[in-house]
């Protein structure tokens, strides 16, 4: 085992496998993948649940019914049906998916709020998609709450919202999308570099060269580093170009985490490359491992000072809560380098990727086994 | 016929349990992985961490605080100072900041307007959105607001809003949907790589009989690994409900598995070899899994994507099982779901038989 690096004979493997990775066209897949993925979610996840379809069977046909009716024509949370059916049919139509809310207007309505006493609507709500389904009772009783409230409360809740104050969706979702698309893709490349080998017995040939093993591993990881490196800008343009997410923080930290992140993933993938022994166990252990945690532990779901116990440890022992959490900062709160926190958390990062290099290094072996 | 039929199936599920690693990780994702994800996350507010300032005398902000309780809340932090406070949101220790002013309670007391100030982290929007909806009913019911409706509402198929079966059931969903697609077309690439596969169409076997066996065997795999999360995941940890037929879903799976084992037969023709697998399989299914509605209602989104999504099998697929294992809608109801399946089915194993049975 030598103990020095030989820039000549990395340069020389360097260009071998960039040339291998355009000649195989994995390089459109290098630039398509992290942009398609960032493009195709940022429009489309709505965390938000709009036009919910509300069938609404008004048994009063008076003019107070009508008024709450047009309540809820005029909100964009809902979209109305009026519809006279029986309360079974109408149940039938959530039962196929049709309709994801019943609104009973009872035949009373107008008289008992004339004379001051209550009346009762009834609401049935398909919950087969849970959180969808308490999201959307929020929003009736919200609609319901401001149609019905007469006289105005006297404590007001004077709102600031920081950071999102748009409350947008895409500001939400997109740095987070950055922060799973980079933790997936260096990874999914990686982990074949190696495995690939062995399985086709090229290996042989670093196992009888004279190349050492630190200089194998350098001249593996750094032309998918380099690659990577130019996705870093250009998911950075679609952030804040396509999906117009303000950036307040600073671009050299958002630079340098995202390329000490990219080294994690790479390391992750090679460190599957190397105890794998064939090329399919890699492929799904990749995908299982990185994307599941990338969106769990991302924050865009749940945010992390929300969870409690074994789902915690967990958010903590995975590296994308302490890169999503510096991804944030840099986009939508701007503190940079200035709290200490985001300082922690880049040299925890820093931590992941030595650790994850030197156990890399450790379980490569030059020899057969 | 039946025999090469079946000595292929079972030449391949031999090969898969000769790989310790695979089976391994085939078992860890069908178990561990899905239990992970249902138990991870609610997306529901729960736990919302609330920091409070409070310069008032403090009579009416303790009941306002006191009112913030689990599940929702965990029981508020109390802060020196409106800075201390903003810096602890900054860090995303504190999710909601409730700021009550000097004269707060002197106004209240007075009856006039009082303001409750409310800082709010809304980096997960529809979080945000609900927690505010939350603080709003409590000071509604703390002032006692009499609202001359009572709503009565009921909560149809999943009346605990359990989001953790609901979670547990998606992941397997999208679970079953990559292993199907990436172990099928590795099956299929292995061969071409190591060159056997031209041996193979050489051999006076009908190829689609070939190509039917490997998809078949790969099919019995992922349902083997379907039942097993069933049995000791779905309904033994989480307790999912089941208010439909219970074969009538494995018979939708079934379906499902094939017709997606036919994605992986489309990635295997176009692929050269075992990374560009990785590479395709992950490009296609992501569009796939997020046109399934998973995600995000269809009805919700693009008009553009609404349409794309009746491409995907896999849209079905949820929709059906969604529709069996809550709503608890009747066998003959579901054909639709059974429909779209076998017809996109059909369609990508005329494409595979194109692509890959053919030597030249």
């Amino acid at each position: 085992m030598k103990n020095f690096v030989r820039f000549s004979v990395i340069k020389a493997f360097v260009l071998k496998e960039l040339t291998e990775l355009v000649r195989t066209k994995l390089i459109i897949m290098v630039y398509m993948m992290p942009s398609m993925v960032t493009i195709l979610f940022g429009y489309g996840i709505a965390m938000d649940v709009t036009h919910s379809r509300i069938s609404i069977i008004d048994n009063d046909n008076s003019k107070y019914s009508s008024e709450l009716i047009s309540k809820f024509s005029h909100s964009k949370y809902f979209d109305v049906t009026l519809t006279h059916e029986s309360e079974a049919q109408a149940l039938e139509k959530i039962k196929k998916a049709q309709s994801d809310i019943i609104l009973i207007i009872p035949s009373s309505f107008e008289k008992n709020l004339l004379k001051g006493e209550k009346s009762e609507l009834g609401v049935f709500i398909d919950a087969a998609f849970a959180n969808r389904a308490s999201t959307m009772q929020n929003y009736v009783q919200g609609v319901i709450q401001s149609a019905a409230t007469t006289s105005a409360p006297m404590m007001t809740l004077n709102t600031r919202t920081l950071f999102n104050q748009a409350m947008r969706d895409e500001d939400a979702i997109v740095p987070g999308l950055i922060g799973l698309v980079l933790l997936v893709a260096p990874a999914i490349l990686t982990a074949l570099l190696i495995v690939k080998e062995k399985e086709k017995g090229t290996i042989f040939n670093f196992y009888a060269s004279p190349i050492g093993k630190l200089e194998f591993l350098i001249a593996k990881l750094l032309p998918v580093l380099l690659l990577h490196s130019v996705n870093i800008f250009i998911l950075f343009i679609w952030a804040t170009y396509l999906f117009d997410v303000p950036f307040r923080g600073s671009f050299f930290l958002y630079w340098l985490s995202s390329e000490i992140y990219i080294l994690i993933s790479l390391s992750i993938g090679m460190l599957i490359s190397i105890i794998a022994k064939r090329q399919i166990v890699a492929v799904v252990l990749t995908v299982i491992i990185t994307i599941l945690p990338a969106f769990l532990y991302s924050g865009m779901l749940m945010p992390i000072s929300s969870m409690q116990g074994a789902s915690w440890m967990e958010a903590h022992i995975f590296p994308v809560m302490y890169y999503n959490h510096i991804l944030y900062d840099c986009f939508l709160i701007g503190q940079g380098f200035d709290s200490s926190k985001i300082v922690l958390y880049l040299f925890i990062l820093v931590g992941y990727v030595i650790a994850l290099l030197g156990l890399g290094a450790l379980f490569l072996k030059k020899e057969m086994r | 016929m039946k025999s090469v039929f079946f000595t292929i199936v079972f030449k391949e599920l031999k090969s898969f349990m000769r790989s310790a690693a695979l089976v391994a990780v085939v078992l860890y994702s069908f178990t561990i992985d899905i239990y992970v994800a249902g138990e991870g996350i609610d997306i529901e507010p729960r736990n919302v961490a609330v920091g409070y300032v409070d310069n008032s005398s403090g009579g009416i902000s303790k009941k306002i605080l006191s009112n913030l309780h689990s599940p929702e809340f965990v029981a508020p932090v109390q802060f020196l100072s409106q800075k201390e406070l903003s810096n602890a949101i900054y860090n995303k220790e504190i999710m909601v900041g409730l700021v009550f002013d000097n004269d707060f309670e002197k106004l209240y007391r007075e009856k006039k307007n009082t303001q409750l100030n409310v800082l709010l982290d809304a980096t997960s929007a529809s979080q945000g959105f609900t927690t505010l909806m939350y603080l709003q009913s409590i000071l509604f019911s703390f002032e006692d607001i009499q609202i001359p409706l009572d709503l009565k509402i009921h909560k149809l198929f999943n009346q605990n809003s359990d989001n953790k079966s609901f979670m547990a059931l998606s992941e397997l969903l999208s679970l079953i949907t990559m292993l199907v697609v990436i172990l099928t077309a590795i099956v299929f690439v292995k061969e071409k790589e190591d060159g056997t596969w031209d041996i193979m169409l050489l051999m006076p076997i009908d190829a689609k009989l070939t190509i039917l066996a490997k998809t078949l065997s790969q099919v019995i795999i992922v349902m083997g690994g379907v039942i097993l999360s069933l049995g000791f995941v779905i309904f033994n940890i989480f307790d999912t409900p089941m208010n439909g037929s219970f074969w009538s879903f494995i018979f939708l799976t079934f379906l499902y598995t094939f017709s997606s084992a036919g994605i992986g037969l489309f990635v295997a023709a176009i692929a050269k070899d075992v990374m560009q697998v990785a590479q395709f399989s992950i490009v296609i299914m992501i569009p796939l899994i997020f046109l399934s509605g998973a995600w995000t209602p269809i009805y919700t989104m693009y008009p553009f994507f609404q349409v794309l999504s009746f491409f995907s099998p896999l849209r079905y697929y949820i929709e059906g099982s969604e529709s069996i294992f809550y709503r608890g809608t009747s066998f003959v109801d579901l054909y639709p779901y059974y429909f779209g399946v076998v017809i996109l089915g059909f369609i990508l194993y005329i494409i595979g038989f194109k692509k890959i049975g053919r030597l030249f």
